[in-house]
């Protein structure tokens, strides 16, 4: 009997979700591997994908859009994927370009920690959208030893513009090409592929207010997804090497659930992030919209930094102040040098010292090279010294507002007013 | 002020001195010798050609174009070069020849320090400056930065790195390497003789694992070593690299004519012979020499003894010459700090340099006209190597060696013919040491998956991989065995470390500024570091105040006391199992796996000077258990004439005296290899002497010794005898030795077991 013929025949068993037909690949000779707990994995929806004389194991489950992760529904990532390509706004992020379909959001599990030729990828999953559903595939070495179908399966599926990761960059997919690398001679090339790095921006967005940015962390303060009975990513090593001695597929199916939801939550934080950056995130905190008109200033987005930031300036919370200063920055940056001017005024009237010091600096230097008022500079440089002295020993100081540089300033600045007094 | 002398007429004065002439033990005069040199090779590349003869280089000297020659034929090669006869040519020539013909081509080298790696990288690159050709030469060590490293791994012709750079950097990361190992075609391996011993056996596996990757990727290298002069460079070279190698030593540099002085200081105390200290005499020979404005390079054994006859040398010119025209030179300096000290010395405007053994490997700082070493450097080998620092390539040279009163200063001294005749240290390892070689196993698991049927290393690969998978940090999977642990195998893996638990030595002398300032082995710290025990360091007196066993941490505190401490160790050697043995007439000798179980047991106070017993206690230590391997020599008869006690104290004597004797045979610290006697061992019932390898497992030092037992003997008999003192002094027999008859029965021992053997064997040749 085929083997096709078999999974025919056990298609009832396979029905549990919304499976569709049997995905088991056949290959010559085939049937004469064994797979230890066949049955019990096909009851959860995974299947041998075979080649030469071995096999790896692919797990596959499809979601509607209209379901829920968190406080986020799958087709709301739909609507992000629009709302990049209605903007016009250069953002690292920005999905502007792609179609929701390109884009591959991946995760795998590593039998260490660190890069280095021993670590083992024993899983590597990934979703991407698929007409109506959301498409979520699993990859399973079974045994060390069986990396070519492992990566063979895996090509043959990637079809993909752009990766989205959680720190994907310097871990994941550099350890897929040291791998790969392992295997080369036998399995296709690694595609060319863009890589979001969520981790980087939820680093950005929300170190104010997490002590810790692990994914687990953010899903759950952030995205407001609750994990049932998750195992713990450190103990996955553990688990592997004991599924290899055993076979038996239940600590291993743990492990797959835990990858699922690393995945699931990556739809659910792109979607949110393009929510904080685009501004149509109703509920977005003050501290989260400054974060991200910093992020545009960083990057050189003048304007969509400028819009961003002017919304907290309506406000006397020291985020107003800050976003005021970071505002007054970008002015100097422009050469703007009036308006410059009036932002570092209005910074300097924060009540924290370190950033009135820091904008009376500016002023100070404004009045002196610009404006060509030295006493006004010289009465900023003079209040800077003051709150240099108040905030000493408990904020850190830059060398440019320290105070033996603030003393030089200000002997400079008095020496350039007797020569040329008003 | 009187006129300032030139070398030749300060060595006419020392001939005539007779303050100086008094002291003098030998004085051996090495003729000068001609360069031989060929045309440069055929074919050489038209770029490399410019180059050579921009540095004024139009000719080779032979042994650079054997070199060429044999590498460029596709063979590996040792080369053993003396100080400063261009042995980077010998590698770089052909590496740089090959590059240019196929630009793929890519060359590893090793130096032992990233000091050295640097100096190599600036003199390469001057070749490749001048022969403006566009070949990239990187180092790749720890201080690489993080954004150029990329850069190195894939468009780095020469990657010069160091064995710990490549065992935890480089092999495990492999697959960021794939264009160098792909075209890897030369690995050079510089100052091949610091490979030795425990490092050496474990760089050994690292080139084991180098060789594994380049099967993998496809290459095959060619090995380029250069090693000092050493008794078995090919050997060593072989041992190393497990390549065939052809060994060139037809050294065409030219050579001065150098004259060697061994210098004894003058005996202060006869009854306990101790003489007059090195490095006052040292102090003042150099003084003299640079206050003529003689360049002189002086070599001491530890850092303070540099940093006192610097102070006092500086002190006595500082007037004449001015305080930078004698500078220190120690491990640790950067390039550019020793460029300064090159170039000074070039110019003129340094005359002394004052130096550990740091400056004994390869780095270039020109050459000087006066070498004087305070006390016997250690080895025959580094003795030499030290020696070529004096001795431009023309004109004379003058190297004195001013000796201790340690017994091996002695007896050095006092045997002329032996330095000068017999060949230097053989250097040994063990690759095959079971805890070094599963430890690289490890690595090389995680490197790549190991398949049924490869070798890896000389014993059982296979029935080792099987260890591991019980061990549970391997798994197999039909004809393989992968590394299935969360671990980074390499991290905890040092190349350098002799054992693996170390006691940190901690000195709270100062409360406000708690330091580190050493490390010893378990086993001697138990005798060295257990509480109350006087502990030397670097001349300074320090008492243990507590020392942590379970936390390997000795809390010292500097003291000024006029005593030292001597602690017991009872030994229990135990024959495990016996490999080789040799029965004669009268005696038998073997070699094998041994145990040996230590313990602590008194310790005694004794005065300096009079070596009264001025206060002994307890020591509460846990036995310790070393498995490793040991040669013996054991007496059929019991000499019953003597008596229990002579017999014993007779063995203890000899024994004191064979360990300043065995490092002489293998290229050793005295503290590698131990001696003890036992009166009636366990595993025969007979007198016997053993030698055992202080590393778990062995390093191949007492397998050297029970090849040449008969030698080792020889040699510690005429020490002995050549000792001045009468009834055996510590630069004999040791101070243990409190019967008048010791040091005859001492002797009467050796004798007996070396008479039965010569009579067996003849006497053996030494090499």
């Amino acid at each position: 009997m085929s083997l096709k013929n078999k999974l025919n025949r056990l298609k009832p068993h396979l029905s549990v979700g919304n499976q569709q037909e049997g995905r088991s690949t056949t290959a010559k000779g085939a049937a004469a591997i064994e797979v230890p707990f066949r049955e019990q994995w096909e009851a959860e929806n995974v299947y041998p994908y075979f080649i030469e004389q071995d096999y790896c194991l692919l797990r596959e489950v499809e979601y509607p859009l209209s379901q829920r992760h968190g406080h986020y529904r799958f087709q709301d990532f739909l609507t992000a994927v629009d709302t990049w390509n209605k903007q016009d706004v250069n953002h690292p992020l920005s999905a502007s370009g792609f179609s929701s379909e390109e884009l591959f959001f991946f995760d795998t599990e590593t039998t260490g920690l660190g890069g280095g030729a021993g670590n083992t990828i024993f899983l590597l999953g990934y979703a991407s959208i698929s007409g109506d559903k959301l498409i979520l595939r699993q990859h399973i070495l079974p045994h060390p030893g069986a990396e070519v179908p492992l990566y063979q399966s895996f090509l043959e599926k990637v079809n993909y513009k752009t990766l989205v990761t959680y720190n994907g960059k310097s871990f994941d997919w550099p350890q897929v090409k040291t791998r790969h690398t392992l295997v080369r001679e036998h399995v296709p090339k690694l595609p060319a592929f863009g890589h979001f790095d969520l981790f980087h921006a939820a680093r950005r967005l929300w170190k104010h207010k997490l002590d810790r940015l692990k994914l687990s962390v953010v899903e759950k303060e952030v995205l407001g997804i609750e994990r049932v009975d998750d195992i713990p990513g450190f103990l996955a090593p553990m688990i592997y090497f004991d599924f290899i001695e055993s076979k038996q597929p239940d600590g291993m199916l743990g492990i797959l659930k835990h990858n699922e939801i690393d995945i699931l939550s990556l739809v659910s934080l792109y979607t949110h992030l393009t929510f904080q950056l685009c501004g149509v995130d109703s509920l977005q905190t003050r501290m989260e919209t400054y974060e991200v008109g910093r992020w545009f200033a960083s990057i050189g987005e003048r304007q969509e930094a400028v819009k961003t930031l002017t919304k907290l300036t309506n406000n006397d919370d020291l985020t107003a102040y800050r976003a005021k200063l970071v505002l007054a920055f970008q002015a100097k940056k422009d050469r703007d040098w009036a308006k410059a001017r009036d932002l570092f005024l209005e910074a300097a009237e924060s009540a924290d010292e370190s950033l009135s010091m820091g904008a009376c600096v500016e002023l100070a230097k404004i009045y002196e090279h610009r404006l060509k008022n030295l006493q006004k500079a010289a009465q900023f440089c003079d209040k800077a010294i003051f709150l240099s002295k108040q905030i000493k020993g408990i904020t850190k100081i830059s060398s440019e507002t320290s105070d033996e540089q603030l003393q030089k300033r200000l002997l400079r600045l008095k020496q350039k007013l007797s020569k040329f007094p008003r | 002020m009187k006129f300032k002398k030139n070398l030749a007429e300060i060595l006419e004065d020392l001939k005539i001195n007779e303050d100086f002439k008094k002291n003098i033990v030998t004085w051996h005069t090495i003729p000068d010798k001609q360069a031989q040199t060929v045309q440069l090779p055929d074919g050489l590349h038209p770029s490399l050609i410019d180059a050579l003869r921009s540095k004024g280089i139009n000719q080779l000297y032979t042994h650079q174009k054997s070199a060429y020659e044999k590498v460029s034929s596709g063979s590996s090669i040792v080369a053993v070069t003396p100080t400063a006869s261009g042995k980077t040519l010998c590698y770089n020539l052909p590496v740089l020849q090959s590059i240019l013909a196929n630009p793929k081509t890519r060359a590893l080298y090793m130096f032992p320090t990233k000091a050295l790696a640097q100096d190599q990288k600036s003199e390469i690159n001057e070749i490749i400056q001048a022969a403006g050709v566009n070949i990239n030469s990187y180092t790749y060590d720890g201080d690489t930065p993080a954004n150029i490293r990329q850069r190195v791994r894939k468009a780095g012709h020469v990657v010069i790195t160091n064995p710990d750079m490549l065992h935890s950097a480089i092999l495990p990361h492999h697959t960021k390497w794939v264009s160098l190992f792909e075209n890897l075609q030369f690995v050079v391996i510089d100052e091949l003789h610091t490979y030795r011993g425990v490092f050496g056996s474990h760089v050994a596996n690292v080139i084991r694992r180098l060789k594994r990757i380049c099967r993998y990727y496809g290459s095959n290298p060619v090995f380029i070593c250069t090693s000092a002069t050493i008794a078995n460079p090919l050997e060593l070279a072989e041992t190393l690299t497990e390549a065939k190698m052809e060994l060139i030593d037809n050294n065409g540099a030219p050579q001065g004519r150098k004259h060697f002085v061994f210098y004894n200081p003058p005996i202060v105390n006869k009854p306990l012979n101790i003489r007059r200290s090195a490095t006052l005499e040292v102090r003042k020979i150099a003084g003299e020499l640079l206050k003529n404005k003689i360049q002189t390079i002086v070599f001491a054994r530890s850092r303070v003894r540099v940093e006192i006859i610097l102070t006092y040398l500086q002190e006595l010119v500082k007037h004449q010459l001015g305080p930078k025209s004698i500078m220190g030179y120690r491990g640790g300096y950067l390039p550019t700090e020793r460029r300064a000290i090159e170039k000074g010395l070039r110019s003129g405007e340094i005359y002394g340099v004052v130096s550990t053994n740091a400056l004994e490997l390869g780095v270039d700082i020109g050459q000087l006209q006066v070498c004087i070493m305070t006390g016997y450097p250690g080895t025959i080998s580094s003795a030499w190597q030290q020696a070529g620092r004096a001795g431009r390539r023309h004109g004379e040279a003058l190297v004195i060696m001013v000796a201790s009163s340690s017994p091996l200063d002695q007896y050095i001294i006092q045997n002329p013919d032996y330095f000068f005749t017999r060949s230097p240290e053989t250097a040994r390892i063990n690759p095959d040491n079971l805890i070094i070689l599963i430890d690289h196993m490890k690595c090389a698991a995680y490197e790549l998956p190991f398949k049924m049927g490869e070798e890896f290393g000389g014993v059982g690969t296979e029935e080792l991989l099987e260890y591991l998978t019980e061990e549970r940090v391997l798994y197999r999977n039909g004809d393989k065995w992968f590394w299935m642990n969360d671990s980074f195998p390499a991290h905890n893996i040092s190349l350098r470390s002799a054992s693996q638990e170390n006691v940190i030595i901690v000195d709270q002398s100062d409360v406000a500024n708690v330091k580190v300032i050493g490390e010893m082995d378990r086993f001697s710290a138990m005798t060295l570091l257990h509480d109350e025990a006087i502990y030397l360091h670097q001349g300074r007196q320090f008492q243990v105040e507590k020392l942590d066993w379970d936390e390997k941490k000795a809390f010292v505190r500097e003291v000024d006391v006029d005593y030292f401490t001597d602690a017991n160790l009872a030994v229990q050697l135990k024959v495990l199992e016996e490999d080789k043995h040799e029965t004669f007439s009268n005696n038998e000798i073997g070699f094998g796996d041994v145990s040996v179980r230590a313990m602590a047991t008194i310790f005694k106070k004794i005065k300096f000077e009079t070596h009264e017993n001025i206060g002994s206690g307890p020591i509460h230590l846990p036995e310790e258990e070393l498995h490793t391997n040991a040669a013996w020599i054991s007496l059929h008869q019991t000499l019953t004439e003597m008596g229990q006690d002579r017999l014993e104290q007779g063995l203890v004597g000899a024994a004191h005296a064979l360990n300043h004797i065995a490092p002489l045979f293998v290229m050793a610290d005295p503290q590698d290899i131990h001696v003890i006697p036992q009166v009636k061992a366990d595993h025969n019932e007979k007198p016997t002497i053993f030698f055992y390898d202080r590393y778990p497992g062995g390093i191949g030092l007492s397998e050297k010794i029970y090849k040449d037992m008969m030698n080792v003997f020889k040699e510690t008999r005429s020490m002995i005898i050549r000792c001045q003192c009468e009834a055996g002094c510590p630069s004999c027999i040791g101070s243990d030795a409190i019967n008048e008859t010791t040091k005859k029965d001492t002797l009467k021992i050796i004798d007996t077991f070396l008479q039965t053997s010569e009579k067996d064997k003849g006497v053996p040749s030494c090499h």
